[in-house]
């Protein structure tokens, strides 16, 4: 117990986000350019690039991209969808208008000072402007040209002309269709339009593809430190999101089954669900039979169900069983609240008759409860930004905790060109008359 | 041009190079999220160490759906631990423990999954293994990470509590109904993904100063990054955000919609021209002039956009999900089918694309699984093998590695520093195996090398 004391310190001290600026950065030698049209997933991987300390360089055409418009009841802060307000984060934004020649000639002069380029305009758009990665790797052929679309850049699908949403992306993947409520028995879609495939959270559909996309543009710049050449990397969001589903392919595969919904239970493992309580409900974890003979044991049921006699999981398999268990488990869970049952778990884990043996109890909070639990708080992962341009916003950071290298958050967004003087002059020596000349042309 | 860069990729690829060839990694995980990483690493190259505690080893070797074992072993276990090496190692023993420090000092980057302070109970935590390889990358994966007060009340978690307790599952599910589970596992698969972003930026960090660290990832921290406009939107209104269904409150129209032949459709259509193309496929190209759908931000609004959802409802009601997916492709809208696995598995693009992996695995066969989701036109990413039993390739791993001989091996397995399956589903052999496919390397007269 001292020596987990010890550690428990010792790994704050060390990996504190409070602490985070004083130490380096370990992405501060890559520069981005991110051209993320229409898509959250692009501007999120350059995130997590930026959040490492990359350069980026978020390049948007002069009206701004649509996406800053993609903002909950339409609600905006100084001007900004909440949405694009949490994923400007240490970037610089600058206008560039591709669709002109002059647009596109700049774009080559970033690109032979970048290291990256991320991109999700739909195949093809690139090769016809000439800014392809055939034609940029030969002004730059060290040159990680990363595209995130709907269908990838190959394929029969390739040439489909449909947008890349999150919804959508979440229809492809097969997972939705697997995630829902099941129709009770007898009813119909207009008595419960609510048994449904259901989408799951704010734009997972987006970040996750996204996510895979910054392991494949690190695996790349690894590579690209033996190799010294660059590459061109490809996703395609639904593939990338399907991906996640972790059970269903090799069943379809070995047996043909085609999973459906499941509601609240879990088809590969029990004790695994979220279960109804007096005041909302529980998710209850014990992947292993002793979890689960102290669940029962928790809730006074060790004698009645004849709890130390279970030799193993195999009896709570079958789709039967499971649906038979939840019932007789909902019927005991409902006669406690949320933290009754969490305690009760904690103590068990103390004094229970298998201690230190315990379920996983956990409440399903609402957010705005997540928001106000003290555990993130302190971990620093719902922190507020001194933003100089929106105020004190509240994001969700530090999401890594790292001794060496932490990731920080330094600015949360920017308007539209905010960044159009120092980046160019940087860059490419524009000063404020080649700048106003740009701009009377409509290239920035 | 881009037909150039990928020309023959699924056909050429076992032709080239691996991103991360060379990176030694160790494993000590369980589940999913411990070994979903390594074994991403593992498909873009690096050699992956997987320890088990023999001999039952991994938790995730029970995960069968309602009791469906692929070839003796669970899918999801074959789904994510991909291209490893497979030791049978017990670190509650002392000669455990060495076996392990002799391989960390050789490694690049370490994997945990455990609770907080078991790896520093059996002397192979982060600052054991700093002291022989101060250039280790060595990153713990919990639910609640290394320290903060539920790392301190030691609470165990796993993925489900994660979906709870971050507002995730809240916000995936209908109004005014309880919340619903997600039928994946997406704090322990997006946790264990997230965990190579920092690794590999470490990697970075290491190559241009020579120096390691240590990662702490939390999966519930990493799922609340995901969730974008909802921690602005409750400080700034101080309400709580609010689940929507199908619906998409950020992109409008955006939902799921029920069709005539009893199937579901997707379908988003917020940009303008997109908007436009929607109203047309409808024929109701006056609605784009209509004052509560003119613009994106008008038609968020949730009066606003309770009406349009109600027009593309009743009108999606009439037609099947393929011809709305027609209609879309032809007017530049978003469409489609809510599709199933059976689906995906047999979509003739992700089969030509490579993303469906053909797998010729020398134990479980010729199967079909979704492989690495990001092409690499020099390096592309790859399955070549999956799960094996546990302890399967310790011969080969102390041989070459560790150089130990024959005798040395048979002690390490007397005194039980390292074991082998039992007899059990998802720990052995399947039925059908010969004996010896799959083995790399084996001591035992019995066996001969595959």
């Amino acid at each position: 117990m001292e020596i987990e004391q010890n550690w428990n310190d010792w790994a704050k001290q060390n990996s504190d986000p409070k602490m985070a600026h004083v130490k380096p950065e370990a992405l501060d030698d890559l520069v981005v350019l991110d051209l993320s049209s229409k898509s959250f997933a692009g501007c999120y991987c350059s995130s997590l690039l930026a959040e490492f300390g990359a350069q980026v360089i978020r390049i948007e055409p002069p009206e701004g991209d649509f996406i800053r418009q993609c903002t909950p009841y339409g609600i905006q802060h100084k001007g900004e969808g909440l949405n694009y307000l949490t994923e400007g984060r240490n970037k610089s934004h600058i206008t560039l208008q591709l669709e002109t020649p002059e647009g596109r000639e700049i774009l080559k002069s970033l690109v032979a000072q970048a290291d990256i380029l991320i991109e999700t305009f739909l195949p093809g758009i690139m090769d016809d402007w000439g800014i392809g990665y055939e034609q940029l790797k030969e002004i730059n052929p060290r040159l990680i040209f990363a595209s995130i679309t709907a269908n990838g850049q190959f394929g029969p699908a390739s040439g489909s002309r449909m947008p890349d949403y999150d919804n959508i992306v979440q229809a492809k993947s097969g997972i939705q269709r697997t995630t829902g409520e099941i129709m009770p028995e007898g009813k119909t879609y207009d008595e419960c339009p609510w048994a449904v495939p259901t989408k799951a959270g704010p734009w997972i559909g987006w970040v996750q593809p996204a996510t895979f996309m910054a392991v494949g543009i690190l695996g790349a710049v690894h590579w690209r430190e033996t190799r010294g050449e660059g590459q061109a990397l490809d996703v395609s969001t639904h593939e990338s999101y399907a991906r996640f589903d972790d059970i269903n392919p090799i069943w379809y595969y070995g047996s043909q089954v085609v999973s459906e919904r499941f509601g609240n239970l879990d088809t590969g493992s029990w004790l695994y669900c979220f279960a109804p309580t007096k005041d909302g409900a529980v998710f209850l974890g014990g992947l292993r039979l002793e979890m689960w003979q102290a669940f029962a044991d928790i809730i006074g049921k060790w004698d009645e169900w004849g709890a130390g006699e279970w030799k193993d999981l195999t009896l709570f398999t079958p789709k039967d069983q499971k649906l038979k268990w939840a019932n007789l488990l909902y019927a005991e869970t409902v006669k406690y609240t949320n933290k009754e049952l969490v305690d009760k778990a904690l103590d068990y884990g103390k004094t229970g008759r298998l201690a230190p043996i315990t379920p996983v109890v956990a409440p399903i909070c609402s957010p705005l409860e997540t928001m106000e639990d003290k555990n993130w708080i302190e971990r620093g992962v719902l922190a507020t930004v001194n933003d100089p341009v929106y105020g004190d916003i509240v994001v969700a950071q530090a999401q890594h905790k790292m001794t060496e290298t932490p990731i920080r958050t330094k600015w949360i967004c920017r308007p539209v060109g905010y960044d159009n003087g120092h980046t160019y002059l940087k860059h490419l020596g524009f000063g404020p008359s080649k700048l106003k000349k740009l701009q009377d042309e409509g290239v920035i | 041009m881009s037909q150039e860069t990928w020309k023959d990729y699924k056909k050429t690829r076992h032709t080239k190079p691996l991103p991360l060839q060379g990176l030694k990694v160790l494993e000590v995980g369980t589940l999913i999220l411990g070994p979903v990483g390594p074994g991403f690493l593992a498909t873009m190259g690096a050699e992956v160490i997987k320890c088990e505690i023999p001999p039952n080893g991994d938790t995730g070797r029970n995960m069968a759906p309602f009791g469906y074992f692929y070839k003796g072993f669970p899918p999801v276990f074959i789904h994510n631990n991909l291209n490893k090496y497979w030791m049978g190692l017990d670190l509650h023993i002392p000669e455990g423990q060495k076996l392990f420090l002799e391989l960390a000092a050789k490694a690049d980057v370490i994997e945990i999954n455990l609770r907080p302070g078991v790896m520093e109970k059996w002397n192979v935590g982060y600052h054991d293994i700093k002291k022989i390889n101060p250039k280790i990358i060595y990153i713990s994966k919990t639910g609640f990470g290394q320290w903060g007060p539920y790392a301190l009340e030691n609470r165990p978690s796993n993925d489900g509590a994660g979906q709870g307790l971050c507002g995730y599952a809240w916000m995936s599910s209908f109004p005014d109904q309880p919340p619903i589970k997600s039928s994946i596992y997406p704090c322990d698969d997006y946790g264990g993904i997230m965990g190579e972003v920092a690794v590999l930026a470490a990697l970075h960090h290491r190559t241009k100063t020579g120096e390691g660290q240590f990662i702490d990832l939390s999966q519930s921290e990493n799922i609340m990054r995901t969730m974008s406009w909802v921690w602005p939107y409750q400080q700034l209104t101080g309400k709580t955000a609010m689940p929507a269904g199908n619906r998409d409150v950020s992109i409008c129209p955006a939902d799921t919609f029920y069709c005539s032949d009893g199937d579901f459709v997707a379908i988003a259509a917020p940009a303008p021209e997109e908007f436009k193309g929607l109203c047309d496929a409808m024929e109701r190209p006056e609605l784009v002039e209509d004052h509560r759908f003119k613009d994106h931000l008008t038609r968020l609004k949730e009066e606003n956009a309770d009406q349009i959802i109600e027009i593309v409802k009743r009108w999606a009601r009439s037609k099947t999900p393929d011809e709305i997916e027609i209609l879309a492709e032809l007017h530049g809208f978003a469409a489609s089918r809510v599709r199933s696995v059976k689906d995906v598995m047999n979509d003739e693009h992700s089969l030509e694309r490579g993303f469906i992996a053909e797998v010729d695995d020398p134990i479980l066969g010729e199967y079909n699984d979704y492989g690495f989701p990001v092409m690499m036109s020099k390096t592309p990413p790859r399955v070549k093998w999956s799960v094996r039993p546990v302890g399967f390739d310790n011969e080969y791993i102390l041989i070459k590695h560790l150089s130990r001989n024959r005798e040395q091996i048979q002690e390490l397995y007397k005194c039980g520093a390292i074991g082998k399956w039992g007899n059990m589903q998802g720990r052995k052999p399947p039925e059908d195996w010969d004996g010896k496919s799959g083995v790399i390397m084996a001591i035992n007269e019995d066996l001969e090398t595959a």
